[in-house]
């Protein structure tokens, strides 16, 4: 079996198990961030052999703060699958994941493709609907540890969604406050701000990586726009929920 | 206020701090002094200096909110704000650049100004009195500044040195609080065009209106309560930053407001 493709089975494995696996670069530093794309597509692709089906994109280190708490200053991409959708309002499985935290993010729903190099009024010309939106990261690492070539060979730590409410994509999104509580006390504070700037932006880079990794994005498709604060850690019995201005509230439990 | 420490160590912090907003050159803490006292001693270092510049004629126009974040207030082991006196020859008017020289070692944090169209005399003052004194709010940057080196604060060293307070910059379009959510509205703060910091009207002690009601309510307590006309700097939305010659500051809060503060590019 290809090196590659050894790497794609070890990651997928280690999420089907929720068992940490060392860092890839561990043993082979000299992985490219090529070769990491590449990766994550063959272990994506090995999901959806099992039946998942792919459901958009979602951008990752789009935010000050994750790229603080990541040590890098580069956007990175990774792929969604309706198995990582978690219902609204309802509980999610710690046993699931190996060390899951969450993150408030912005979701665009898509009405239209969108590919290439495209202009944020093009962007948002593509977009349908936009809602509050957490994403649970869970890093297939060991000590949630990893290079920009780990993280994005593990398909950016991506491994669930949860999407509130649609609202008219019309509004204006470039800063909204943005609110995280766990069990009912604020845990992290933001705006949306903290996606590039403008969560806008990031749809637009999305575009731009998809397709240079041959692919695009399509009409129905979500795009997770990008963590917006620090990411804290889930355990059982938590109430997680995320309200951001304007836009209304998206919420989980976790149960063991 | 009521201190068990030496009146005279309290006059000896109190000259340390004021020498240093003199000469520009930051100076020891002062908490060896005065720290035995609790915060009530650090306060009572403020008021000698704040009257000392009342004396010397220097306006008092209104009062700011520090130590408004939970983290913050974690930081410094303490479980509520404190509070500042706000001089006229503090407030910069916007576009009017900023020379380095005006402070010592100056921070930027975004905040809501809250502008009192009314006497606060009342020390049980409600939330709905505080609502109905909001004459207006503006968007704000706060030029934080420490007369203590390497800003080597403890809690009684910023309350003695007036909540390290310097300068501010004002927004110039006024808006009424009808319909304004202080609480959800989205803070950027940007500095030469990076978003710098980022947060939300909730990261003041929940909302800049319960920070301001507990200003109002001290500030009628110890017998200076807040005036018709005064500005409120409520607190910070979000984190700190340091500035630099020729920065340019700007911070956007959502339906309050844009303010720029511009730090001058040369040395005067």
């Amino acid at each position: 079996m290809d090196k590659l493709a050894r790497y794609a089975e070890t990651l997928d494995r280690a999420a089907l198990d929720a068992r940490a696996t060392p860092q890839l670069t561990h043993g082979d530093p000299d992985l490219s961030v090529a070769d990491a794309y590449l990766i994550q597509k063959l272990s994506v692709d090995r999901r959806l052999a099992r039946g998942e089906r792919r459901i958009g994109v979602k951008m990752g280190l789009t935010s000050r703060a994750k790229m603080l708490q990541v040590g890098v200053d580069e956007v990175a991409w990774g792929r969604l699958t309706d198995a990582m959708l978690i219902e609204e309002g309802a509980a999610m499985s710690r046993a699931r994941f190996v060390h899951p935290r969450v993150e408030p993010e912005v979701a665009f729903l898509m009405k239209a493709p969108l590919s290439g190099r495209v202009t944020a009024a093009q962007a948002l010309a593509a977009v349908e609907a936009i809602a509050p939106a957490m994403e649970i990261i869970d890093s297939r690492y060991e000590n949630f540890k990893f290079t920009l070539t780990d993280v994005i060979a593990d398909n950016t730590s991506s491994s669930g969604l949860v999407i509130g409410q649609w609202n008219d994509p019309a509004t204006d999104c470039s800063n909204l406050g943005v609110i995280l509580e766990i069990n009912g006390q604020v845990t992290q504070i933001g705006s949306t701000a903290a996606i590039l700037g403008h969560p806008l932006r990031s749809l637009v880079a999305a575009a731009r990586l998809v397709a240079e990794a041959g692919e695009e994005i399509t009409a129905g498709d979500i795009v997770m726009a990008g963590g917006i604060t620090a990411a804290p850690n889930l355990a059982p019995g938590q109430t997680v929920r995320t309200t951001i201005q304007g836009l209304g509230s998206v919420m989980f439990r976790v149960e063991v | 206020m009521e201190t068990t420490i030496d009146p005279k160590v309290i006059q000896q912090a109190a000259e340390r701090l004021r020498g240093a907003a003199t000469s520009g050159k930051p100076v020891a803490p002062v908490r060896d002094l005065i720290s035995a006292g609790g915060v009530d001693a650090a306060y009572a270092v403020q008021e000698v200096n704040t009257r000392h510049y009342l004396g010397n004629g220097r306006r008092l126009v209104g009062r700011k909110i520090g130590l408004t974040s939970l983290a913050v207030q974690r930081q410094l082991g303490v479980d509520q704000p404190d509070y500042g006196m706000l001089f006229a020859d503090m407030d910069v008017p916007e576009g009017i650049p900023i020379s380095l020289n005006q402070v010592i070692q100056p921070k930027v944090e975004a905040e809501i100004a809250i502008v009192i169209g009314r006497d606060l005399p009342h020390p049980d003052l409600t939330t709905a009195e505080m609502i109905r004194a909001v004459e207006y709010v503006v968007p704000a940057i706060e030029i934080v500044d420490s007369r203590v080196a390497n800003w080597d604060i403890r809690i009684w060293d910023t309350v003695a040195d007036n909540a390290s307070s310097g300068l501010f910059v004002l927004g110039a379009v006024p808006r009424k609080l009808d319909g304004l959510d202080l609480r959800e509205c989205g803070m950027v703060m940007e500095i030469k065009g990076e978003p710098i910091s980022v947060g939300a009207g909730i990261a003041c002690l929940g909302s800049p209106i319960t920070a301001s009601l507990w200003l109002a309510r001290v500030m009628a307590r110890v017998g200076r309560p807040l005036l018709e006309g005064d500005v409120i700097l409520s607190g910070a939305l979000g984190p700190m930053a340091g500035v630099n010659r020729g920065d340019v500051v700007e911070a956007r809060i959502n339906g309050v407001g844009t303010v720029r503060a511009e730090f001058a590019a040369d040395g005067n």
